[in-house]
């Protein structure tokens, strides 16, 4: 009987201590994690293919390439059925979107991102091999000659032999 | 104490919410610009991966090495990356490659296929250690001839 009583005792005097140490190191860690600025954001509507690349996106112009629709700077400017149906290597409407960008400079950052002439893509991972280069030769006719291709990290997989 | 309690426990659900736990990170392609004229060099040796609808093709810019048809429906990039680092053992100085698909070609095995090109996975030094071993870094894409 006694000792019941003594171990009651010790579970109402718990120890909130060591709970507020890790709280503190949690936070911490969360604060440094989210301090860490995301310059693309993932957008919804698209799943990435995933590589073990380790490079940072930097600010550029975006382009989104949904399994529908193309976005530049976003805005929608093309369908992807067009873009197969066309002939030639350009799309028109991307291209014209793509000057528009770098003549109307609106602010600093827009200026950043129009004088870098670079591009990322964002592009769904069915779309076909053809859409991308057209998008991409698009890209270089207008003068943007740097291109990247964004994908989600993975970790390298260590398991292949 | 309880306080500061109680701010932890409203900060470390929030953080967590907001934290992002997927990274985005990009792939640089070294394109040819297309105003550029002729890029004229004698041809040297350059690896070229051609991605077709059911084979995996790898040749040194004038010959096709090897060709790897599909395993289950899977582009066989295993010994794809076999391939590719004898052909960097033979040629360490070497890091251009293009690798050029067909057009109906889904852009995820474009990105596959470029991550096996660019760098293997190897055993370490250590017991169970891999180390990332760059192959072909300069990469730039076309279309299958």
């Amino acid at each position: 009987m006694r000792r019941m009583s003594r171990n009651r005792a010790k579970i109402a005097a718990l120890n909130l201590t060591s709970l507020m140490d890790v709280f503190t190191i949690l936070v911490f860690f969360l604060l440094v994690n989210s301090a860490s600025t995301e310059v693309l954001e993932t957008p919804k509507q698209l799943t990435l293919p995933a590589s073990v690349v380790e490079e940072k996106p930097r600010e550029t112009v975006v382009i989104f390439v949904s399994s529908t629709e193309v976005t530049v700077q976003g805005e929608r400017v093309a369908l992807v059925a067009d873009i197969l149906a066309a002939d030639g290597q350009n799309v028109t409407a991307i291209g014209e979107r793509l000057s528009q960008v770098s003549d109307t400079i609106l602010g600093l950052s827009t200026r950043s991102v129009a004088n870098s002439r670079e591009v990322t893509i964002l592009a769904d991972k069915s779309v076909p091999f053809n859409v991308i280069k057209k998008v991409m030769s698009t890209c270089t006719s207008r003068g943007f000659e740097r291109i990247s291709l964004a994908v989600i990290q993975k970790a390298s997989e260590t398991a292949q032999g | 104490m309880t306080t500061y309690l109680n701010l932890m426990v409203v900060l470390v659900p929030f953080l967590l919410i907001t934290a992002v736990f997927s990274r985005i990170t990009i792939v640089e392609l070294s394109l040819p610009s297309s105003a550029g004229g002729a890029d004229l060099v004698e041809p040297t040796f350059r690896v070229e991966v051609i991605v077709r609808e059911d084979v995996l093709e790898l040749g040194d810019g004038k010959t096709v090495i090897a060709s790897m048809p599909k395993v289950d429906d899977e582009y066989d990039l295993q010994s794809l990356s076999k391939h590719v680092l004898a052909l960097k053992r033979q040629n360490p100085d070497s890091h251009g490659a293009s690798v050029l698909l067909e057009s109906q070609i889904e852009y995820d095995h474009l990105i596959q296929v470029m991550d096996a090109v660019r760098s293997t996975s190897l055993p370490g030094e250590k017991e169970g250690e891999m180390t990332s071993v760059a192959l072909f870094p300069d990469i730039s894409i076309g279309d299958a001839p």
